[in-house]
């Protein structure tokens, strides 16, 4: 196998695995951007994750349910176009302090001076 | 925690149909003495339960991955189970080959295992969040 191979393949199954816990970052910052129905989270997540992340509907929907039954995530039902009512989805108060409490606990240090260096250097 | 869901309804609907059907069955071939074809009845009545189990159970999980380690299908089985039993005994429906120190009998060593099938779901419990399993919550 030669490098540019093993790289890519490397690549593919690091990302497989880290994107496996990424979906429930990208949903609630979907819905802390506005309230959303799914095909709407969907393009949210696939459009700001660049195509890296892609979810199916279904799977979407799957989780809205489980987050609604812990209570981060409600919903109301709106207008759907031409279709059948639509639901909703957004954050409650307690899901936006989860929000907040994962990014600072998790994210926020990758936006400390030493790791944005390490980030950005490409040696 | 919501614990009567669409799916566990469904289950106990079809349930009370088929117990029913069995009981009638049952109690048909046992007085017309027909004892060596009564466990075809009750094999199918089995397979039947396990069928509609395996169905709704797996729809549920789908639908809504409640970690209670089949608890709520458990208890459902056997509140459905022994009410329509006792009740066919109320109404004077059985054979006169069936006695229902039978059903009183399943009713108590059922009832041992449905309470050690729910001391094992409470110390689960400590793994979940509103009856979520913790590990797959955000999964």
């Amino acid at each position: 196998m030669n490098k540019n191979n093993l790289l890519s393949e490397l690549l593919s199954a690091w990302e497989e695995t880290y994107k496996k816990g990424q979906l429930t970052l990208w949903i609630f910052l979907s819905l802390k951007d506005g309230k959303k129905y799914v095909d709407e989270i969907k393009s949210f997540v696939e459009v700001q994750s660049n195509h890296t992340m892609t979810c199916e509907s279904q799977s979407l929907y799957r989780n809205l349910r489980k987050y609604q039954h812990v209570g981060v995530v409600d919903f109301e039902t709106g207008e759907g176009n031409k279709g059948p009512e639509r639901k909703y989805y957004f954050l409650t108060e307690l899901g936006i302090e989860l929000l907040n409490n994962f990014i600072e606990r998790n994210i926020n240090l990758f936006f400390s001076e030493q790791i944005k260096n390490l980030i950005i250097s490409e040696d | 925690m919501k614990t009567i869901t669409k799916n566990l309804i469904a289950f106990s609907i079809g349930l009370v149909v088929f117990t029913v059907a069995f009981r009638f069955s049952l109690s048909f071939m046992l007085q017309n003495r027909l004892f060596s074809n009564a466990w075809i009845v009750a094999i199918t009545y089995g397979v039947l339960i396990f069928i509609i189990g395996w169905i709704f159970g797996k729809k549920d999980k789908i639908n809504l991955p409640l970690y209670d380690i089949g608890f709520r299908f458990h208890l459902a089985t056997y509140i459905i189970c022994n009410l329509i039993a006792e009740i066919w005994y109320l109404m004077d429906l059985q054979s006169e080959y069936e006695n229902i120190r039978a059903v009183h009998l399943t009713a108590i060593f059922w009832g041992i295992v449905l309470l050690i099938h729910f001391i094992i779901y409470l110390f689960t419990r400590k793994n979940a969040i509103k009856g979520l399993k913790k590990s797959e919550i955000f999964e």
